[in-house]
């Protein structure tokens, strides 16, 4: 059985002319153990989808099958990674991670010393009472990675989370998280990534699925063979991507 | 050394604006012939619901003149005082004196005023009403033109400078436009606070004053003493859709106007707000009214800005003669306002140290005690508007639903003028009570909340759709949400809604005092009938200008040294702004 599989899932949202469909007839399953990149056009639906999947909206038509049961909930084994880093302005570093910890009723020593952990893993030291504002782009979604997986997720979600950070930190995090996701302690077992930036899909998932736009299904579902660490300057990172790119031009 | 620096700042910044409010004062009280209180016996109103359209249109007149009295005003002081660093720290602070200062205090002290520089004539009663709406309405407008025109970007004001396009072409081009939308939103804001004011010195006028003031507000006073309830409905009718009809033809249209000229690029995706079937016809009002607001102003406002252009292009061929005449004749005004500013104040200040040298009456020893008495109802008024706009707000900010039906309800509540409904108030709490307290109470109440409420639910519209949903995402509960996230992201908006709430409840405080109705004159203990008791019965101007300056240095010293403080606290830690 898949650990999560999305069955004709429709979504419309009211519109000054009538609904507007952002999502028509999307259907695809995700292996255990998987990551997987989403890709499209801008406005094709990924993230309203990643949505769906975590329980933050409902589909308009479809189902979400979490280990076989539906989702009609937030599912507390995701855990988001926001484009925009959804800190809580007002928050530490420190108790923007312990925010979902809180939520699940860990004990006040428990959450210190989880959050501790994270910090530590994303190279947070350091600036574990310093404020949001106060850091950079990167860093702070740092802190938004450290507050995804310090919930210890089965499923990590991520909506575009490097786009909004310059080019040369996107890479230095996403060298992060490959390193995070491939450590023997990592309790995420399936890494579910949107994005628009082709390379990252090719970079990092094992599965590539390539969204149309307006209404967005799936046009093609692309598994990644390229061994790891991916060199972007090799043949077959080169080719497919192209091959990605040249399967969203034809249909946008 | 650094902490002294500040310190003085500080102490200057509560001994300024007392000393600029003794001087007003003292001139008023210069200029303030004869003694004794204010007895000028008008004939009473008639008061019949038929009579209501004219009622109507003396009150509406009103407000009108002193609005264009405004519009004008802060055309003038918003530009001089984005104009430069001189102006501005000169300009700014003046108003932020002028905003602490209880306004309806004010009233009897213009109508001093006023009648004595119309020789006794109604004209002068309607010259200070005139004067008091204009008060209410003109600050506001002033800062919001001041903002447009400092926050443009810098760039498009140098573009027009490398086009040689100074003068009035700039103003016409860049700076005008550019304060539409803050001029707009804040006219709709001067005329809820306009027409509080103006039903409150109606009221006054036929109350304690005894001054003939036909209006809305004076027939609504004339119609509860009477006990005419039909009378009072429909003249509350009336008002309910002059603010109505208001809204409809003139402030939808125009804002939906307006959203042409806002300057920032539409990034958060929100649709402008989309005119519908009537009201889109009627958004072509809008550039009417403008395009003849526009051609009233012209000639003064090129004045202006031509007297003030520092920037002007290279001409070689321009006469330096032409030039040099103009400074002369710019250096002679400015030395004419210098020479009868130095002569107003100097005035003033002699009258101001006459009356005060006057013997001192008994009562100034109560005024620390009624200056608490006051003190607690506001306080208590304040804790009733919190208990019940912040469950409203987190209700709102948990429901799309409820807070899109309440806002409409809540707007024409909120519009509507407190003090319209005094009277009605008043009668009844004290046909329920026998006395004042409580109707006191409820009356700042009317004054305080709504500005609370907007304040709150604006806030609640800012809270940004990704923290709700990473609040949701990790599974926080209802009260979680409400501590990390709802109550934090509404505290400066609190804040603000608590400052204009406390300067809206000392006005409502000094009107519900002190209430004659009747013919019987119902009061409390406490700082604002204490004003009205010296300005009404007794008429001795050191007792008013006691007790007004008292109520003045406890609004700036809770502003400079709790709200103040308070708000930079939440705006610095609170802001949304990662």
């Amino acid at each position: 059985m898949a650990l999560l599989e999305l069955k004709g899932i429709c979504k419309s949202f009211p519109h000054a002319k009538g609904n507007l469909r952002v999502l028509e007839d999307l259907s695809f399953t995700v292996e255990e153990g998987e990551m997987v990149a989403v890709v499209g056009p801008s406005g094709c639906g990924k993230s309203t989808m990643l949505r769906i999947v975590n329980g933050l909206m409902q589909p308009t038509a479809g189902q979400v099958l979490y280990k076989g049961r539906q989702v009609d909930a937030i599912n507390l084994e995701c855990a988001l990674v926001f484009q925009s880093f959804a800190l809580m302005p007002w928050l530490s570093v420190k108790a923007n991670i312990e925010i979902g910890l809180e939520a699940r009723g860990l004990p006040p020593a428990e959450r210190e010393k989880r959050a501790g952990v994270y910090i530590d893993k994303v190279g947070l030291d350091g600036f574990e009472e310093a404020y949001p504002r106060e850091l950079s782009g990167g860093m702070k979604q740092r802190v938004g990675l450290a507050r995804a997986l310090a919930v210890e997720p089965r499923v990590l979600l991520m909506d575009e989370p490097f786009s909004a950070l310059d080019a040369l930190t996107a890479i230095t995090l996403r060298e992060e998280l490959l390193d995070i996701w491939q450590a023997a302690d990592m309790p995420v077992h399936n890494i579910i990534i949107v994005t628009h930036i082709i390379e990252e899909a090719v970079e990092l998932a094992d599965r590539i699925l390539v969204l149309s736009s307006g209404p967005g299904r799936v046009v093609a579902d692309l598994k990644v063979d390229l061994p790891r660490p991916r060199d972007r300057r090799k043949e077959g990172f080169n080719a497919l991507t192209d091959k990605v790119f040249s399967l969203i031009e034809e249909r946008a | 050394m650094a902490m002294n620096k500040t310190d003085t700042r500080r102490a200057n910044s509560v001994i300024l604006p007392m000393l600029a409010v003794a001087i007003v004062l003292a001139l008023f009280f210069a200029y303030r012939r004869g003694g004794g209180g204010l007895h000028l016996h008008a004939p009473r109103l008639y008061v019949s619901a038929r009579q209501l359209p004219y009622y109507a249109f003396c009150s509406f007149s009103r407000m009108t003149a002193a609005y264009i009295l405004a519009l004008a005003f802060s055309l003038v002081y918003g530009l001089l005082a984005a104009r430069g660093a001189m102006w501005e720290r000169v300009l700014i602070p003046a108003i932020d004196i002028a905003q602490s200062v209880p306004v309806v205090g004010f009233f009897p002290a213009a109508i001093f005023f006023f009648v004595a520089l119309a020789h006794g004539s109604r004209f002068g009663v309607e010259m200070a009403a005139v004067f008091l709406i204009f008060t209410s309405q003109a600050w506001n407008m002033a800062l919001g033109v001041y903002e447009s025109v400092r926050t443009l970007p810098n760039d498009s004001l140098e573009a027009l400078d490398a086009f040689g396009a100074t003068g009035w072409l700039r103003l016409k081009r860049l700076l005008l436009p550019a304060c539409v939308p803050k001029l707009v939103y804040n006219s709709i804001l001067s005329w809820v606070a306009g027409w509080y004011y103006l039903i409150a010195c109606e009221i006054i006028a036929v109350g304690p004053a005894h001054y003939e003031l036909p209006g809305l507000g004076s027939y609504l006073m004339t119609a509860a003493e009477k006990g005419r309830t039909g009378e009072q409905v429909a003249g509350l009718l009336t008002l309910l859709a002059i603010i109505i009809l208001m809204d409809v033809m003139v402030w939808q249209p125009l804002s939906i106007w307006a959203e042409k000229f806002r300057y920032e690029f539409a990034a958060s995706g929100a649709p402008p707000p989309v005119a519908i079937g009537m009201l889109g016809a009627l958004g072509a009002v809008g550039p009417v009214i403008l395009r003849s607001v526009r051609a009233a102003f012209r000639p003064i406002l090129r004045a202006i800005h031509g007297a003030l252009a520092t920037t002007r292009p290279f001409n070689a061929e321009e006469h330096p003669g032409l030039r040099r005449a103009w400074r002369i004749v710019r250096v002679g005004l400015m030395a004419l306002l210098f020479f009868f500013a130095a002569y107003g104040a100097i005035k003033g200040t002699v009258a101001l140290i006459r009356t005060l040298l006057q013997p001192w009456p008994a009562a100034v020893r109560q005024i620390p005690l009624a200056t608490g008495a006051s003190m607690l109802r506001m306080i208590a008024a304040y804790l009733i508007t919190l208990a019940w706009t912040i469950p409203c707000a987190i209700a709102a900010s948990e429901s799309q639903i409820f807070a899109r039906r309440m806002a409409p309800i809540a707007e024409i509540l909120g519009s509507m003028p407190a003090t319209a409904l005094f009277p009605a108030i008043v009668m009844f709490m004290i046909r329920l009570t026998g006395g004042m307290n409580l109707a006191s109470i409820l009356l700042i109440l009317t004054g305080m909340q709504w500005y609370v409420l907007f304040n709150l639910l604006a806030g609640v519209s800012q809270i940004p759709e990704d923290l709700k949903e990473a609040a949701r995402s990790f599974g926080l509960s209802r009260m979680a949400t409400w501590r990390t996230l709802t109550l934090p992201a509404l505290l400066p908006s609190l804040l603000t809604g608590s400052i204009t709430a406390w300067g809206g409840g000392w006005n409502a405080l000094i009107l519900s005092e002190y209430f004659v109705y009747r013919d019987t004159t119902y009061k409390v203990f406490g700082l604002g009938a204490m004003l009205d008791d010296a300005t009404y019965q007794t008429g001795n101007g050191l007792m008013i200008l006691l007790t007004l300056l008292s109520m003045v240095l406890v609004v700036i010293v809770l502003n400079r040294l709790l709200w103040r403080r308070l708000y930079n606290i939440a705006t610095d830690r609170y802001r949304i702004d990662y």
